[in-house]
């Protein structure tokens, strides 16, 4: 192979870089405008329905929408569907997880607003099981909507992480000591980190605790677009009796972020499925 | 200046660098050998399932080395009726964002496999293209397609990747992205083609849902008109999605050119979104891509791009730019290595990520 580096070659490169610079332009400066690049003190371009400090971004959404709206009810121990949406688990519980009306579709499935169950239940689509939310109304407007859906065309990004120095749990589904109704597909466990999937087969687990502890078979992987959770699916679905999840911490086989932070000791939670 | 000035100096510039012909981003391979993407793409807007003539190119053409196999070559054939293929693409991704740690992954990006009976020899198919990793089976394309008898037309129907602009391969693009018309949303519909001479053009009608539940009865309308010559062409696309709460029209010019080892490929698009609130739908975005043949099977792809994520707010433009290597060793297999730099707003740490990569695509 050879490679020559002739002037017919370089003046098209250096040619090329000088165009693309002003087709492209430059970044911006960012002068006037908030983390999102919405200008700062200004009203956007909202309609008046919607919150005017709203934009496109998880942090936005959370603080706009899913706080003072959607926690009146999706709170605590008893929240429907065991989703949490105050601002500890909203995304852990969202981002790639199936959702629990509709198994087959993720509540968000990142870059896919149309196929996110979220999405389907603020719009009332005729696929949902159950109501349009929030529930009995008002419903939001087709602007916060769209805001919701920008966000998850956009990757369904996180609020941006903290540093941290060791690997924790910040969200479960169901959560400890609960009572769910049967069965369960889904098992959720959301973590301040991203996961090192390599560990996962090896330190989470299952057991029935209504069957002499005995181990559930299932299926472990991270959420879709979301490996800060961790997703158990039983192979078959859990049927009534008392559950404990395991997950493995404080030595060389503790389950580890990709950054190499470990969890520093087990971690496990009980619930306990009931019947209908 | 203005920021309108400034935009309106970029598109004269974009316009007179395409109608002067001079140099200006995996569609390179049409550009670079002077073929429509039918040529080598089962799908006639490209993409998918290579035709037997793109097998035998990626085989042949392609690669640094070509490995010995004999007198026969990979066309995929199963049956004189039945066609597969297959791309599965994996790779080693660093990730730099300021004020958190780097985080580093192996991904397996994608596995798809793709499926053509061609019930009737030359005139009627059926294609399938599912991605079968990571995670559950995911429909990407599905439809039936019909030929014209000189091949000069077509009707296909089902779901497929709408025509607009450049297919690009990076799917992160900012023109794929903003376009919102990429090869991971695709539509249910139907699409008319017509190919004769140096021209290719495509209308579609689709549900605009993006493969999602249809709600109301409102269509997205997409057309591309394409002229192609041995060593040039440029295109034209438009997209109307009549969506809830307001309509969304996506318009783009594209423009590809080959010069000596360089072939270039530009794309300008803009986006007027009346269904976004917060100001957040009116953005334009573009692209140039030179993709320099340094040797066979050795292509370097520097790529700059541009985005305004919102035209009615001044200092809050994004670039991106890309480097990568493509090395093709061998036929059906290619190693790419590459750095892509975000560039933002200071006050967006999202918006200045870095990305470091090497990924191995394997396909047949």
């Amino acid at each position: 192979m050879s490679i020559q580096l002739s002037r017919p070659i370089l003046v098209p490169v250096a040619a090329s870089l000088c165009l693309a610079a002003l087709v492209g332009g430059c970044a911006g400066n960012g002068k006037g405008l908030d983390a999102n690049g919405n200008p700062i003190g200004t009203q956007s371009s909202a309609p008046s329905s919607a919150p005017t400090t709203a934009s496109a971004a998880f942090q936005s959404i959370q603080d706009t929408v899913f706080t003072p709206i959607c926690t009146r009810c999706h709170i605590g121990a008893n929240a429907p569907e065991g989703l949490q949406l105050d601002e500890a688990h909203s995304y852990a519980l969202l981002v790639g997880v199936p959702s629990a009306e509709v198994p087959s579709v993720l509540r968000v499935k990142a870059g896919d607003p149309a196929n996110s169950y979220l999405i389907q239940k603020l719009q009332g689509s005729s696929g949902i099981v159950g109501v349009q939310m929030p529930f009995g109304g008002p419903y939001l407007s087709q602007s916060t909507i769209g805001m919701i859906q920008q966000w998850i065309t956009n990757g369904a990004p996180p609020a941006t992480a903290t540093a941290s120095a060791a690997l924790q749990v910040t969200a479960t589904m169901p959560v400890d000591r609960a009572l769910v109704d049967a069965p369960v597909a889904t098992i959720a466990v959301g973590f301040n980190e991203h996961t090192d999937a390599s560990y996962l087969n090896g330190a989470v687990h299952l057991q029935n605790m209504s069957a002499a502890a005995a181990t559930v078979p299932v299926m472990i992987d991270q959420a879709e677009a979301n490996p800060a959770t961790v997703l158990l699916t039983p192979l078959a679905p859990l049927g009534p009796g008392t559950y404990r999840i395991t997950i493995h911490g404080g030595d060389r086989t503790a389950l580890t972020s990709v950054t190499g932070d470990a969890l520093a000791a087990d971690y496990s939670f009980t619930f306990t499925v009931g019947i209908p | 200046m203005s920021k309108r000035w400034v935009a309106a100096l970029r598109w004269l510039l974009l316009g007179l660098w395409l109608a002067a012909g001079c140099a200006y981003g995996e569609p390179y391979l049409a550009v670079q050998t002077g073929l429509k993407c039918s040529q080598c793409h089962v799908n006639p807007t490209g993409g998918g399932l290579r035709a037997p003539y793109g097998d035998v190119f990626a085989q042949t053409a392609l690669p640094a080395t070509k490995l010995d196999t004999g007198p026969d070559l990979w066309t995929g054939n199963l049956s004189s009726f039945l066609r597969i293929g297959g791309d599965l693409r994996t790779e080693a991704l660093a990730t730099e964002v300021p004020h958190s740690k780097t985080l580093s992954q192996f991904e397996l990006e994608q596995a798809r496999v793709y499926l053509e009976a061609e019930v009737i020899p030359s005139r009627l198919l059926v294609y399938v293209d599912e991605q079968v990793a990571p995670g559950g089976a995911l429909n990407r394309e599905a439809y039936a397609l019909y030929w014209s008898k000189n091949h000069d037309w077509y009707v296909k129907a089902g779901q497929m990747y709408l025509p607009f602009g450049w297919r690009l391969q990076d799917q992160s693009a900012f023109v794929r992205q903003a376009s919102g018309i990429n090869m991971t949303t695709p539509d249910e519909g139907v699409e008319f083609g017509w190919l004769r001479g140096h021209w290719d053009a495509q209308v579609d009608v689709s549900n605009g849902t993006a493969g999602g539940p249809v709600n109301d009865n409102r269509k997205e309308f997409t057309s591309q008109v394409m002229y192609v010559e041995s060593i040039w062409r440029m295109g034209m696309a438009a997209s109307y999605n009549d969506k809830l709460g307001g309509g969304r029209g996506t318009y783009g010019l594209f423009a590809g050119l080959h010069t000596g080892p360089i072939t270039w490929l530009a794309e300008g698009d803009v986006i007027d979104d009346k269904s976004q609130g917060f100001g957040a739908g009116r953005m334009l975005a573009s692209l140039v891509e030179a993709n320099w043949l340094i040797a066979r099977g050795n292509n370097l792809k520097i790529t700059g791009e541009y985005l305004d994520p919102n035209r009615d707010v001044s200092n809050n433009g994004q670039t991106r730019w890309s480097i990568v290597y493509e090395l093709t060793p061998i036929q059906f297999a290619q190693i790419r290595a590459g750095v892509r730099y975000y560039d933002g707003i200071p006050q967006s740490d999202t918006q200045n990520t870095r990305q470091y990569f090497i990924e191995l695509h394997g396909f047949f």
